[in-house]
């Protein structure tokens, strides 16, 4: 299927006398994994804000499925550098939480949260509150709760940048196992060029502010992949290059 | 941030807020001229001529408005300057020092509760009906919140600051004048905000022991005569100074805590 | 093993342990720890998250007693903090309430020196770090990388006799990363001092270090020591870098 999911036209946003996006246009089609990266304080968190209507834009629109995005009708998923579970909900009600919302039938419900449930390899803690898990579980559930919903877009903003290596190569891989599982069209953005390489089916490279799409790069490298492959430095300076400031 | 905007933005609350004083004094007129209950108080006309007059007239004896206020405002800050020493003093030593926590906040817990008004028959009978009970009263709406605010802020200072320094080289009386009570600047000064405005507001309770002048006095002197458009001058009065002095503090914070400001 | 410049022993770790103790018990987070640091080295404390890491910092700059074994630096026993071992945070602990300029130098002006010194000494270190022109500013205006500059600064300008960081760069993003690590190179290139840098971040680990030491998961002592004698600067993309860096993750311990 490779029918156009998200089409970004024109997308242009100020604050004030700043313009941070300008004209950016885009496509991502269905299934696909985009990795977003740019130069610190280039306006990636401006345009994934405006993507969620957070913001309003200035010009331009953004489609999904050729009808112009609205989060009530759309189903997007969010995960976002500062998120967490819901302490006062077990692991199963986390995850069940985003269907609840979208007014899922129960059995509906059900079927799904365990469905992902199993995926993430939690089904032994589907009773457990967050404050007893550690940190790499409450992660899980967190994708899990995304994913659950099986949304027509997934957007994650630097979800990883903080944490602990070991932790972040674990999460990544199972990003990548969901995904391929469920074929969800995922935006995912972040600083971390070896992190983008690593991820994406197709790399946006952005330019510094008023922000436009420097290059559009397409990543062919076989799964599951070696940051010390030839092929990955190979594409991972490429990247480099075109962002390096520092 | 473009200034245009900001301008026009300015200009649309300010009218607004216009309009929300003359929404007020509409329904104040209309009261005073169609209601029973409007037969009891001035009309807003009435309240402004007599607000101009006392400017330069005197109300009771000899002071002036002007005057009166001058004289209230004397007694407050003299009440509140104490209270902010008396205050900030035992709130950075009950945050910083266990013992002295240990023995005074029982106490302080269950002064803490007690309405301004209600330290008139104590402040009488230990002070007698002079300025000192006046000046107490004064003291006792201020003091409470600088403690309570001060004490906040020393207990919640960062021991990771205070190792820092003294890695640095600091010794105790270095970390305590240099790191503790920066630190507790902010703090303090919630407190004193909050301090002003009660020790403000205590101006009423303490001119009602045997005061012969200062704005509480106009209140409980028009009270007294039953005039009512005296007692509207006197919170009228009140309330502006209250104002004013609030933008004056607000205005020192900004100078002197600087350093929190992110801007652009 | 490699030479280093010099072959004085500043910092010996023998045989720590630490333990810390609550009410469920006692919690061994260092657990029969030795190892030791020459002079001018740039020595990085690598290892899984939470595993002792800070800890092991914190007993060499005297924040925390051992409970058994020694640490000594240069000779002299560690038993609490002292300026002569200096130390750069991951949250910068820096005064908000001072400007650059005061904060940087702190460590001097407590310690009595007098103005026109301890400026002159201030202003090599701002001008060192790349703040020049920044001196009255306040921290709250100042980015990430800019803040993490002034602790570094404010640490070496009381010019201790060792540095100690912990994971300085960790709340960093990526990039400001790379540039913050450079940047560090340079600095310990233009001033040699003893240096104990401690991060989980393989690349960042390999990148600075002149002696990686591998510690264990908790309760941590040294797994194993790497000499890293690359050439300065360094690729981390180069054959030998990847190498070593799929060496050094493989041989840690997993947490996950």
């Amino acid at each position: 299927m490779d029918e156009i999911k998200v089409s970004v036209n024109n997308l242009t946003k100020s604050f004030g006398d700043l313009l941070v996006l300008d004209d950016v246009s885009f496509e991502v089609k269905n299934g696909e994994f985009l990795c977003i990266v740019g130069p610190t304080g280039c306006g990636k968190t401006t345009f994934l804000n405006s993507l969620t209507s957070l913001y309003d834009i200035d010009s331009g629109s953004i489609t999904i499925k050729g009808e112009r995005i609205d989060p009530r009708k759309h189903d997007i998923a969010y995960i976002f550098q500062e998120y967490s579970t819901m302490s006062w909900l077990t692991v199963q009600e986390n995850i069940e939480y985003g269907l609840k919302i979208k007014r899922y039938p129960k059995a509906e419900i059900k079927k799904r949260a365990e469905q992902t449930i199993e995926m993430v390899g939690l089904a032994n803690y589907r009773k457990y509150y967050p404050r007893q898990l550690s940190a790499s579980m409450l992660q899980r559930v967190v994708i899990a709760r995304a994913f659950a919903t099986e949304p027509e877009l997934l957007l994650m903003d630097e979800p990883y940048g903080q944490l602990d290596l070991q932790l972040k190569y674990y999460l990544e891989d199972e990003l990548i196992n969901l995904w391929k599982k469920t074929r969800t069209t995922v935006i995912f953005i972040t600083h971390n060029i070896e992190e983008a390489v690593y991820l994406s089916d197709r790399i946006l490279v952005l330019t510094n502010k008023p922000t436009k799409i420097k290059e559009s790069i397409d990543n062919h490298l076989p799964r599951p992949r070696k940051v010390s492959d030839s092929d990955f430095i190979h594409l991972r300076n490429r990247v480099t290059d075109l962002i390096k400031w520092w | 941030m473009n200034m245009k905007k900001r301008i026009t933005e300015g200009i649309k609350n300010l009218c607004l807020s216009l309009v929300g004083f003359a929404v007020i004094l509409l329904l104040w007129a209309f009261i005073v001229q169609y209601t029973d209950a409007g037969l009891l108080i001035p009309s807003p006309l009435g309240v402004a001529q007599r607000l101009i007059y006392v400017i330069t007239h005197p109300i009771g004896k000899s002071y002036t408005l002007p005057m009166h206020l001058v004289i209230s405002l004397r007694r407050v800050m003299t009440g509140y300057c104490l209270s902010i020493v008396a205050g900030v003093l035992l709130g950075v030593s009950m945050g910083r020092l266990e013992m002295i926590q240990a023995i005074f906040r029982p106490i302080f817990e269950i002064i803490r509760p007690i309405p301004g008004v209600a330290w008139i028959p104590m402040a009488i009978v230990w002070f007698g009906i002079g300025e000192t009970a006046k000046v107490f009263i004064i003291f006792m709406g201020g003091f409470v919140n600088i403690v309570v605010n001060t004490f906040a802020g020393a207990q919640r200072v960062d021991e990771d600051l205070m190792n820092c320094a003294r890695m640095l080289g600091a010794n105790e009386r270095q970390v305590f004048f240099r790191i503790v009570i920066p630190f507790c600047v902010p703090y303090i000064f919630s407190g004193l905000q909050v301090g002003l405005s009660t020790c403000w507001m205590a101006v009423l309770a303490a001119e009602m022991v045997a005061a012969k002048e200062g704005v509480g006095w106009i209140i409980t002197a028009g009270q007294d005569i039953a005039d009512m458009t005296q007692i509207f001058v006197g919170i009228i009065a009140i309330a502006v100074t209250g104002l004013a002095l609030a933008a004056i503090l607000r205005l020192a914070e900004q100078i002197l805590c600087r350093w929190r400001v992110r801007g652009k | 093993m490699n030479e280093i410049t010099s072959n004085k022993l500043v910092i010996e770790c023998k045989d720590v342990s630490k333990a810390f103790f609550n009410r469920e018990g006692d919690h061994p987070v260092v657990d029969n720890l030795s190892f030791s640091v020459y002079e001018n080295e740039f020595v990085v404390l690598f290892g899984p998250g939470q595993c002792g890491k800070t800890t092991i910092l914190n007993l060499i700059t005297g924040l925390e007693t051992v409970t058994t074994g020694r640490v000594t630096v240069n000779g002299e026993i560690v038993d609490g903090p002292s300026p002569k071992r200096g130390l750069v945070y991951q949250t910068t602990n820096l005064f908000m309430w001072y400007n650059v300029m005061k904060n940087v130098e702190f460590g001097p002006s407590v310690q009595g020196v007098p103005k026109k010194e301890r400026r002159k000494r201030a202003q090599h270190y701002i001008d060192l770090v790349g703040l020049t022109g920044f001196e009255k500013t306040y921290p709250v205006k100042l980015s990430g990388g800019m803040q993490q500059r002034v602790g570094i600064a404010r640490a070496y300008c009381n010019e201790p006799e060792i540095i100690c960081m912990d994971e300085p760069f960790g709340h960093l993003d990526a990039q400001t990363r790379y540039l913050m690590e450079k940047e560090i190179e340079r600095i310990s290139g233009a001033e040699k001092r003893t240096v104990i840098f401690v991060t989980n971040n393989a690349e960042e680990a390999i990148y600075l270090a002149d002696r990686i030491i591998l510690l264990r998961n908790c309760p941590t002592s040294v797994k194993k020591e790497y000499c890293i004698d690359l050439p300065r600067p360094r690729d981390y993309t180069s054959a030998e870098f990847l190498a070593l860096r799929e060496e050094i993750t493989n041989a840690m311990d997993k947490v996950i």
